[in-house]
């Protein structure tokens, strides 16, 4: 591409977006999606924006490209290399668009389309922007496979989109708007949707691309570690407003806006040196929403710490300062205490007395149906998949264990066999020394009531149909045998003990918010006062402020109740840190468990090894380790040899890991298993400082 | 909402709230252009069915001398015009249409609601259950519903004579045996209908994670199927039970037309159709007002349906 805008570049900033508004007009009133952000992107830089669900980050990205639904209203600035875009004609845009500003969306299975081999969706788009002749599209769509990293670069266009991994796809997606070498990337979330290991090896590309590309990067996210590790500066916002920009750096070490500090003290961290966890501390309140109509204040003050009469009387501007950029008055107030002191995660280690839950070789299968397809036709269907294999824990009283895992791992099927909903096909699982029945049918009554369940997402836990109270008033008439009218005074009882008004109690779900929502499954969940709940993915939907709420009524519940938690999470900084113990499973397979602490030092499983510098933090000046994973996590089927994790392993060391089990080795105590056939020694030293 | 609970309140309320929440579903229709034209004209005929033998200025079945009047012809005994003209018997076609519309709305709303209910039973059970249960009651229902509906109507009545124990339903009834026939009928033709329908809709939501915690708090299948499936599946129930009262009201027409339907001289728009298409040409009113009232039912039906559909899958979401 020609690039006639040479003179500009010293100057003009690619994209400056300023005090851009976005109101959607619906039968439902009036909804400010955007009220007022300002960023700026230059050539060459990634910047992140980032911001909880329904802060109007993706509308910020979307009114650059113009792609704004329904009866809109479109105010401010978007300066594109000094020409703005607001109200320009459509066929103008649309030069823009694929050209010069192009878009990489979260999900890549809805960018690709499903019909097209790969090959072709590249060279379509290379034939609507470029001059090119066949060859030559076909030259550039190789190029262009090769530079995100795709392997077999010549061949992989023959492919469709169902034949490759989540993260192959997003990389396809990414090559798609690299196509005719743009000027602005946007890039909406786009590794939310997958595993962590792949996405480090995503957000690696991103920064890879940053140097190779001569381009301007927006990038949106939720995930503050992910934008700790893309992005060159950040720009935070809160309430469809901008509220503080500056270097990745200052964001991280010295955030000037309350809400940036609020956010950060949200995420769990690791322990500190001393091996203290820190307690999560909690923003109160709720976001303040894009439908209500701000008045003249700042709109966080009512969940500021240090908000003053004058952030109550007067509304706080977008300012620049000293190089750094903040909507708040008393930005030299701003500090990591603000939020409370620094306490430890537990007030007081609890007794350890009784072992509430054990499995032992816990294993499920998802059996095929005898032979056929159907009854009598259909095609001879594959051998069983073994989904839980030889898994063995036990979980004392008032102590949590993490299962930690990626997608397909069997984490959440160890979760659906304990309770009863996936039935095991084998092994024992015992509660309070009961064997439990295969399926939570045949269980009895009190064992039903004393292990409940917590699932991922709110939405379809509860009855969209139903008053939230249905769920709590049935839990408890039917565990603790209470009439209608006791039933309904404690369920106001746990809903308040949630942090929920318990008026809500007539509510239906939509009628709350995601975090809410999640409040209510808790409360039904802790109704029956069970001994074990079991959260599957429990605050992954969650917003990270909503998040440390979740998860701190969990660890309350924990210290006054002496509940007993199995915490499944693909996240394993959240594991870390409510887990006393951790257990480590790949593609069904306990690759790794023990004490917490152990788990997470070395000598570690080659698997832990790879989420753990997978994981991304949320600190700029962490060092991205190197230990990254191609592919996806296998199927396993019956007929199966070697070392379940062989096939990705980074340490894999000769034909032994295809043809046998890996033995259980155990590390520093006995507690401490690893399977793998590296020596413990071996393992003990991390493969970037073999590498280095 | 008040702050003093009265639990019990709710408990009273169950039952009334429960029958409002039912037709919420085919009330929403009236948000939408479809549903707007469809309703008041369904409403119209429902209400035409309640009070239309009242409304009939004429004796549906007394003869006269007035023969084939075209509409709007004075009338030789009373004040009003025979709006719709009479017939080849001197009968006021108005008079008969009113009085017909009960019979025909009354028989395939009976024999609609007892084939959904059927339906939604069995699908509803069959589908929670599933397995070859499931198999097997999916055959049986693809078996009836290979049955071509009007002849298995046709054999339904041509056997009934053989059956004693109907004329002891009919007469508890008050009614004659063939509108509890054809009733029969529609809800053995309607049922795996809607059997399937409501199966494939059990299927999707017995998989969702509020119907695992129903299970996991130990609720009874009854429970699980008609307290946390039902209330989602309405919608779809809605626009099964609209399509199936459209279906019906053709086939107890086509059976009025083949005379199985209301007794003669008793008026049947189908019948009515029937008697007079001899005299199509010579007094077209007469055959054509019965058609039109059929037609324009079932297309009020029709663009209910519609409206609901739309109503139902109305995407009122924004993004973020």
């Amino acid at each position: 591409m020609s690039n006639n805008n040479n003179q500009h570049e010293s100057t003009t900033p690619l994209l400056e977006i300023k005090n851009l508004g976005v109101s959607f007009f619906t039968p439902r009133g009036t909804v400010r999606a955007v009220r007022d952000a300002s960023l700026t992107v230059n050539r060459g830089e990634v910047v992140g924006l980032v911001g909880e669900s329904g802060c109007g980050k993706s509308t910020v990205a979307y009114s650059i490209m113009g792609y704004l639904p329904g009866i809109v209203q479109v105010d401010g600035e978007i300066n594109y290399d000094g020409n703005n875009l607001v109200g320009i004609d459509e066929s103008e845009l649309e030069k823009l668009r694929g050209n010069r500003i192009a878009m990489v969306y979260q999900d890549p299975q809805t960018s690709l389309n499903p019909t097209m081999k790969i090959g072709p969706q590249m060279e379509e788009v290379l034939k609507a922007h470029l001059d090119l002749n066949k060859a030559e599209v076909r030259e550039r769509a190789v190029e262009l496979f090769d530079s995100v990293g795709l392997a077999s670069p010549d061949t992989i266009g023959e492919r469709y989109p169902h034949e490759l991994s989540g993260g192959m796809q997003q990389r396809v997606v990414i090559a798609l708007a690299l196509a005719c070498e743009p000027d602005l990337l946007i890039m909406d979330e786009p590794t939310t949707g997958l595993d962590v290991t792949t996405e480090a090896t995503i957000l690696d590309l991103v920064v890879d691309l940053k140097e190779r590309v001569n381009a301007g990067i927006l990038f949106v996210s939720h995930n503050l570690g992910v934008i700790a590790r893309v992005a060159d500066r950040v720009t935070v916002m809160y309430a469809s407003q901008t509220v503080e920009e500056s270097s990745v750096s200052d964001i991280f070490a010295k955030p000037q806006h309350p809400y940036t500090a609020g956010l950060l003290s949200c995420v769990p961290r690791p322990p500190t040196a001393e091996g203290i966890t820190p307690r999560l501390k909690r923003i109160p309140g709720s976001v303040f929403e894009a439908r209500s109509e701000a008045g003249n204040e700042c709109l966080f003050a009512p969940r500021c710490p240090i908000a003053s009469t004058e952030c109550h009387a007067s509304a706080p501007q977008f300012i620049e300062e000293n190089d750094r950029t903040v909507r708040c008055f008393f930005p030299e107030k701003v500090s990591g205490d603000i939020w409370g002191e620094l306490r430890p995660r537990r007030e007081q280690e609890a007794e350890i007395d009784s072992v509430v839950l054990t499995a032992e070789d816990l294993n499920v299968r998802y059996e095929s149906r005898a032979g056929k397809k159907y009854i009598l036709f259909g095609e001879q269907t594959e051998s069983s998949v073994r989904a839980v294999v030889d898994a063995n824990f036990e979980v004392k009283r008032s102590r949590t264990i993490g299962i930690v895992g990626e997608s397909g791992s069997g984490k959440s099927t160890t979760a659906r066999a304990l309770i009863g909903l996936t039935p095991k096909s084998s092994g024992k699982i015992t509660m309070n020394s009961d064997e439990l029945a295969p399926n939570v049918g045949n269980r009895t009554h009190d064992q039903r009531a004393d292990m409940r369940i917590v699932f991922q997402n709110p939405t379809a836990s509860l009855n969209p149909k139903l008053p939230i109270k249905h769920a709590i008033m049935r839990s408890l008439k039917l565990f603790s045998e209470m009439d209608d009218g006791e039933a309904y005074s404690e369920a106001r009882r746990l809903l308040e003990a949630v942090g929920l008004n318990p008026d809500y109690i007539e509510r239906i779900p939509k009628e709350l918010s995601g975090g809410e929502q999640q409040r209510v499954a808790l409360a039904s969940a802790f109704a029956a006062n069970p001994q074990v709940i079991l959260a599957d993915e429990a605050v992954s939907a969650l917003d990270v402020s909503v998040q440390a709420q979740v998860l701190n009524l969990l660890l309350q519940n924990q210290q006054d109740e002496g509940t007993t938690f199995v915490f499944i999470s693909h996240d394993l900084g959240v594991v870390r840190y409510v887990s006393d113990e951790i257990m480590v499973m790949y593609a069904g397979h306990v690759a790794e468990q023990g004490p917490a602490e152990m788990v997470l030092a070395a000598p570690s499983h080659p698997y832990t090894e790879a989420l753990l510098s997978a994981a991304p933090e949320p600190d700029p000046e962490a060092s991205p380790s190197r230990i990254r994973l191609d592919g996806a996590v296998p199927t396993m089927r019956e007929k199966f040899s070697g070392c379940f994790f062989a096939e990705r392993c980074p340490r894999k060391i000769g034909a032994i890991c295809d043809t046998e089990e890996p033995p259980e080795q155990t590390g520093e105590s006995s507690d401490h298993v690893i399977r793998c056939h590296i020596p413990v020694q071996e393992l003990s030293i991390s493969i970037a400082s073999l590498e280095g | 909402m008040t702050t003093s609970h009265v639990p019990s309140e709710g408990n009273n309320n169950f039952s009334v709230s429960k029958i409002v929440d039912l037709f919420r579903p085919i009330f929403s229709a009236f948000r939408t252009p479809a549903g707007r034209v469809g309703l008041p004209l369904v409403l119209l005929h429902v209400g035409l069915a309640a009070l239309g033998g009242l409304l009939a200025p004429y004796s549906p079945t007394d003869f006269s001398d007035l023969q084939y009047a075209s509409p709007f012809t004075a009338s030789e005994t009373g004040t009003i015009p025979h709006i719709l003209g009479t017939d080849q018997f001197g009968r006021d076609v108005f008079s008969r249409l009113l009085s017909g519309a009960r019979s025909i709305i009354v028989i395939s709303a009976v024999g609609s609601i007892l084939g959904v209910a059927i339906g939604t039973a069995i699908g509803m059970i069959s589908g929670y259950i599933g397995g070859k249960s499931d198999e097997v009651i999916m055959r049986v229902a693809d078996g009836l519903m290979s049955f071509p509906s009007l002849l298995l109507a046709l054999l339904v009545l041509s056997v009934s004579d053989s059956l004693a124990w109907l004329d002891g339903i009919s007469s508890a009834l008050a009614t004659s045996k063939e509108p509890v026939l054809v009733v029969a009928t529609m809800a053995i033709v309607h049922s795996p209908r809607v059997a399937r329908v409501l199966r494939s809709a059990t299927l999707s939501i017995k998989v969702q994670e509020y119907v695992d915690s129903a299970r996991l708090r130990g609720e009874s299948a009854i429970h699980i199927i008609f307290r946390e499936i039902l209330p989602n599946a309405l919608p779809v129930l809605a626009v099964e039970g609209s399509v199936r009262f459209s279906y019906a009201i053709l086939l107890a027409s086509s059976l009025g037309f083949l005379g199985l339907g209301v007794e003669p001289p008793s008026p049947d728009w189908g019948a009515m159709i029937a008697d007079s298409r001899s005299i199509l040409t010579r007094a077209p009113w007469v055959p054509l007002a019965p058609a039109a009232a059929v037609a324009s039912l079932v297309v009020g039906v029709n663009l209910l349906t519609e409206g609901i559909r739309d109503a139902q899958q109305l995407p009122s979401e924004l993004p973020e």
